[in-house]
């Protein structure tokens, strides 16, 4: 296969964009997107890139199997030496095990392939004791994978093999990594039973082998003696039936000397095919690039399929998050809309501004009057953004994508948007900030006529206030203050006092609806990560198919 | 439970199949034939005797699954790094016909408030309980069940004592369950069973003691559950919700596969009780590894959070046995033998699904803290409520207004002529006397209460009315008060408007309704002299009526 390098160039890039990916809104099929784009990103790391860029690196195969298929038992025989430890206890493999040529040391002691793994291994001269090896691994610490790395005379040169853990263990991190390994090979070995040729698990990742066209060998182990026929042919007939009837096949005997009595390896005999097999796509040119070849091209072509399930996973996120902070746009513009309908049929002159009002200027003062005028403004104001809360809090109930955004397991109080009191005082501040600067511009009114006809500008404020607010029901208002301070006085105070008005509403509900949207938008979530990752892939395709 | 046995044995000559009757009586009375177990020398056992007491000493925990009070363990068990759906819940004890009731009861009410989904899991287990509670409770139906190739069919044929379901190397083999039952009269459950009639057979004849004790044995061979054949599992998991007991076989190669663990045994450890795990093909493991490798399954099983049934206490009972050889056979034999003849294995495994059921159901009816009103919530509704309607401006207004007109009334000519000039002087003008001796009338379609207040102190009462509730009672909360607080602006209008209108002390009191007591006994009693001055109810064209001063 012949690689260039904008096609490395092109691949890199992809790998770039597929690691930008980020899912933060939990719906209902990012995890499984998440668990995508992270086998995604392993592969290319762990394989794809390194045998592009280095060909001629050794022929990696993993051994890959279920719980107790006997999979130590066969990298021991093949190597000649107990390099893994096989036991009766499951599961046994904890630490995956690489076993190479010392010629070829350099090529895996290093992070070429399988970068997130730590490598161990034992300096070239120690005696070897199989079973305290899988200690080295525990102790390396649970959360960093790590790999042991042997090395054997015997192996020939350009090859190397991987004992892999269960891909069906209960330890979850051991099935993960066992996922990640067989993703990383050259040529994928699986090895089965008597007994579990049928199970479920392995013919998953059979189904999976043929997907990405790898190179694919199959051993069908611990055979008894007796039945060893009657098994292979029914066992053929399964794999002919899903379509890999053309898959080399190895059948090994159960043999008493890979029990525990014995010396653990099986006869050479027994896995002489297997072996003779491996050497030669190891040694001989034509086999092994044929093996290399299909393995990556494989991988190549699979790509076209998972990355627009990646694509379409990221374009649902950014569309969940249009969606969610469209219900807040919406509420917060229904609210707004009512507030100023209110302010017109002059909903605020009620309760207490009425009273006061009433009995302006005999049994209320200017101060207690402007006072309840703004209190029942900072009420109607209140009213209207907790109105916009409970509507966003309903709709979003029914999003699953809002789950990022705790507020609904505590009452308003503990909400994540800042307690009632936060907000009621956020508003009340506003508002009272709208008073002052009428008050100023009551004043600056009042300085501007003559000394002994001038109005208290106290009074002046107290009926612009009751006029702007008190809509329809306040006509009087605006006569009077006209009889104070003149009619075009009165229109001009008007006219400000009124901007000023509308601008402290606008204010007051656009910066709450802005403090709503502010989780939304500080997750990020954009429309381009899609896009790029489609252009990536078609860069990609180009590079493939251009001779 | 003993109290089933007992009675189920005394009546069965008279009531045959008709046994399920005796299970619900027996369930009314649990302390009465507790101490039976010495009447009929057969169950001796200690682990039932200690059972009865236990159910004997707590009879109200007959599940009241909405008590919030409920000690149980909870999403924590003794072994908290483990995520499993349904972990250690608590063991309730009491007798089922009680919990089932509360359970149908609790459905019943929740229907038209939670989705379907949540309680459909909930309407399974009272659906499945009714049922098997019809059918036989002489007869025991226990499932073989595991992965493919561990030996259920050789187990079963072993049991059974003649060959009747297919063993071979072909895997998978089995592939639809097979019945075998010991006695008569088992055809209501293989027919809930979905088993076909040709595939239900009866034991080998062998006159042997060990079929004696097994009377009343319904054996399921199942097919296995991990295999890549379509539709084995979906059999397999619709039978296993159905039978009373299960056998786990599992085999030295399989038997920590994550498929039987994860999807099976974690989820079923509250069904202890009822399981039996048993180790097959110890013949192909040399000498003691098949100790290692029974401890290590031990070990495992624990990690699932199954009890295990060591030293007589309640929990699964696990073996290793070869089916092959015959090897532990026997001693399957009799604890099966046991355990078929204490017939409590319908009970328990309907009490285990119950408890199953009400752990996954509590975290939508239980509450955090303590919802409802208090009186906090309460005085600080009617204080909102008094703000909206202004009752603190009126009666300042009013207070003020009775004080000047009792300066007018009552001041010297002097005083009075002062305060005159004072308010001239202040409000400047004619026309302002005009203001101060006639003011505006009040267009009477205007809103007296704040709407928006009202809107505020309604939400302030639902959310602490609903505070700590689980999602959909809160919001049921919620939607009361908002349909509770239709009609109250125009109620509390109403109020205000009566109150000003000064028709009388009748008035007055009735407009203390609107503000708190407190309030309203200080102002009642200044309006009740503010109503004597004349009306303010002008006609429009504002005729003085003042000077009418009324005597």
């Amino acid at each position: 296969m012949d690689v260039r390098p904008q096609l490395i160039d092109a691949l890199s890039a992809l790998r770039d964009r597929v690691a930008a990916v980020r899912l933060p809104l939990p719906l209902p099929g990012a995890e499984r997107a998440w668990q995508t784009r992270v086998e995604l990103l392993d592969q290319l790391d762990d394989y794809l890139l390194p045998r592009l860029k280095d060909p001629e690196a050794p022929l990696l195969a993993v051994v890959g199997g279920s719980t107790g298929a006997g999979k130590s038992t066969l990298v021991n025989s093949l190597v000649g030496c107990r390099v893994s430890q096989a036991g009766v206890l499951r599961p046994t493999t904890r630490t995956p095990v690489l076993v190479c040529h010392p010629d070829d040391h350099h090529w895996f002691a290093g992070v070429r392939v399988l970068p997130q793994l730590t490598r161990i291994w034992l300096p070239p001269g120690q005696a070897r004791d199989p079973d305290g090896l899988d200690d080295l691994g525990a102790a390396g610490g649970d959360e960093e994978s790590a790999l042991r790395v042997e090395t054997a005379v015997s192996l020939p040169r350009g090859l190397a093999l991987l004992d892999a853990p269960d891909i069906d263990s209960l330890v979850v991190h051991n099935r993960v990594l066992a996922a990640e390994l067989i993703c990383a090979a050259d040529i994928w070995v699986m090895v089965t039973t008597a007994s579990r040729y049928a199970d479920a698990v392995p013919w998953y990742l059979l189904r999976t082998a043929k997907e990405y066209d790898a190179s694919l060998v199959t051993v069908l182990d611990r055979v008894p003696h007796q039945v060893i026929a009657e098994v292979s042919r029914q066992y053929a007939a399964l794999l002919t039936r899903a379509g890999l009837g053309d898959v080399p096949r190895f059948t090994i005997p159960e043999l008493p000397e890979s029990a525990g009595g014995g010396s653990g390896l099986l006869p050479t005999t027994a896995v002489a095919p297997l072996r003779a097999w491996l050497t030669h796509r190891a040694q001989d040119p034509a086999a092994r690039q044929q093996s290399v070849g299909r393995t990556a091209s494989g991988v190549l072509r699979s790509l076209n399929v998972r990355l627009p399930e990646l694509a379409g996973a990221v374009a649902a996120q950014y569309a969940a998050a249009v969606r969610l902070s469209g219900v807040v746009e919406e509420a917060y513009r229904k609210e707004a809309a009512r507030v100023r309908r209110r302010l017109q049929s002059g909903a605020v002159l009620a309760g207490d501004a009425r009273t006061r009002w009433r009995g302006y200027p005999l049994d209320s003062s200017t101060g207690e009057l402007l006072d309840a005028l703004v209190e029942s403004l900072v009420a109607l104001l209140q009213c209207a953004v907790a109105a916009a809360d409970d509507e966003i809090r309903t709709t979003w109930r029914g999003e699953p994508a809002s789950g990022a955004f705790r507020f609904e397991d505590a009452g308003r109080e503990a909400g994540g948007w800042g307690p009632a009191e936060d907000i009621e005082g956020r508003i009340a501040v506003a508002v009272r900030r709208w008073r002052r600067v009428l008050e100023e511009l009551a004043d600056e009114e009042v300085r501007l006529l003559e000394k002994n006809a001038a109005p208290d500008a106290e009074t002046v404020a107290a009926l612009l206030a009751a006029a702007l607010l008190g809509g329809r029901r306040t006509r009087t208002a605006g006569e009077q203050l006209a009889e104070r301070i003149g009619v075009q006085g009165a229109l001009r105070l008007r006219d400000k006092g009124g901007a000023l008005l509308t601008a402290c509403l606008d204010q007051v509900m656009h910066g709450e609806r802005d403090r709503r949207l502010a989780p939304l938008d500080a997750l990020d979530v954009a429309p381009e990560p899609q896009a790029e990752l489609i252009a990536a892939l078609s860069v990609l395709q180009k590079e493939r198919v251009k001779p | 439970m003993t109290a089933v046995t007992d009675q189920d044995q005394d009546r069965d000559p008279a009531h045959g199949p008709g046994g399920g009757q005796g299970v619900e009586r027996a369930g009314t009375e649990p302390q009465a034939p507790a101490k039976g177990a010495g009447r009929d020398g057969r169950w001796d056992d200690g682990l039932i005797a200690r059972r009865a007491a236990t159910a004997s000493e707590e009879p109200d925990e007959a599940a009241d699954a909405e008590d919030p009070g409920d000690a149980g363990d909870g999403p924590d068990g003794p072994d908290g790094d483990i995520a499993t759906e349904v972990e250690a819940y608590e063991r309730s004890g009491g007798p089922l016909t009680p919990r089932l009731d509360s359970l149908r009861e609790l459905l019943g009410l929740s229907r038209a408030r939670l989705d379907r989904e949540t309680l459909a899991e909930a309407g399974r287990v009272l659906d499945e309980a009714a049922a098997r509670q019809r059918l036989s409770s002489r007869h025991t139906v226990v499932a073989i069940a595991g992965a493919t190739g561990s030996g259920k069919s050789t187990l079963f044929n072993s049991l059974a004592g003649a060959q009747i379901s297919d063993t071979g190397l072909r895997r998978p083999t089995t592939a639809s369950p097979i019945a075998c039952s010991w006695t008569d009269g088992a055809a209501g459950l293989l027919d809930r069973l979905a088993i076909p009639g040709r595939l239900r057979r009866r034991p080998q004849q062998g006159g042997s003691e060990a079929d004696a004790a097994l009377q009343g044995l319904v054996l399921i061979d199942l097919p296995d559950h991990d295999s890549a054949a379509p539709g084995h599992r979906e059999q397999v998991d619709r039978v296993l919700a159905l039978v009373d007991a299960v056998i786990w076989v599992v085999d030295p190669e399989k038997y920590a596969d994550a498929a039987l663990h994860e999807r099976y045994l974690r989820p079923l450890a509250g069904h202890a009780e009822v399981t039996f795990v048993v180790l097959n093909q110890i013949d192909r493991l040399p000498g003691e590894a098949a100790e290692l490798v029974l401890d290590d399954l031990r070990r495992l099983l624990d990690e699932d959070g199954m009890a295990l049934g060591e030293h007589g206490e309640p929990g699964a009972t696990v073996m290793s046995l070869s089916a092959l050889t015959g090897e532990g056979m026997p001693e399957l034999r009799e604890v099966l033998g046991r355990f078929v003849q204490e017939r409590t294995a319908a009970a328990r495994r309907l009490s285990a699904d119950v408890d199953a059921a009400a752990a996954r159901l509590r975290p939508v009816y239980v509450a955090d803290g303590r919802p409802g009103l208090g009186e906090r919530a309460r005085e600080d509704f009617t204080d909102r409520l008094a703000e909206a309607v202004g009752a603190a401006a009126s009666g300042q207004a009013a207070e003020r207004e009775w004080r000047r007109n009792a300066g007018r009334a009552c001041g010297t000519p002097w005083l009075r002529l002062w305060r005159w000039y004072e308010s001239t002087r202040q409000l400047g003008g004619l026309d302002r006397m005009a203001l101060a001796l006639a003011p505006a009338p009040a267009p009477p379609e205007e809103e007296i209460t704040a709407r928006q207040r009202v809107e505020q102190a309604v939400r302030a009462v639902a959310d602490a009315a609903s505070a700590g509730l689980p999602g959909p009672w809160a919001q049921a909360v919620r939607e009361a008060a908002v349909n509770g607080a239709r009609g109250l602006p125009e109620a509390l209008d109403e109020l205000a408007r009566n109150a000003s209108a000064g028709a009388g002390a009748g008035a007055a009191r009735r407009a203390a309704g609107a503000g708190t007591r407190t309030r309203a006994e200080v102002r009642a009693g200044v309006r009740r002299r503010a109503a004597g001055p004349p009306r303010r109810r002008v006609r429009p064209g504002g005729r003085r009526r003042y000077w009418c001063r009324r005597r």
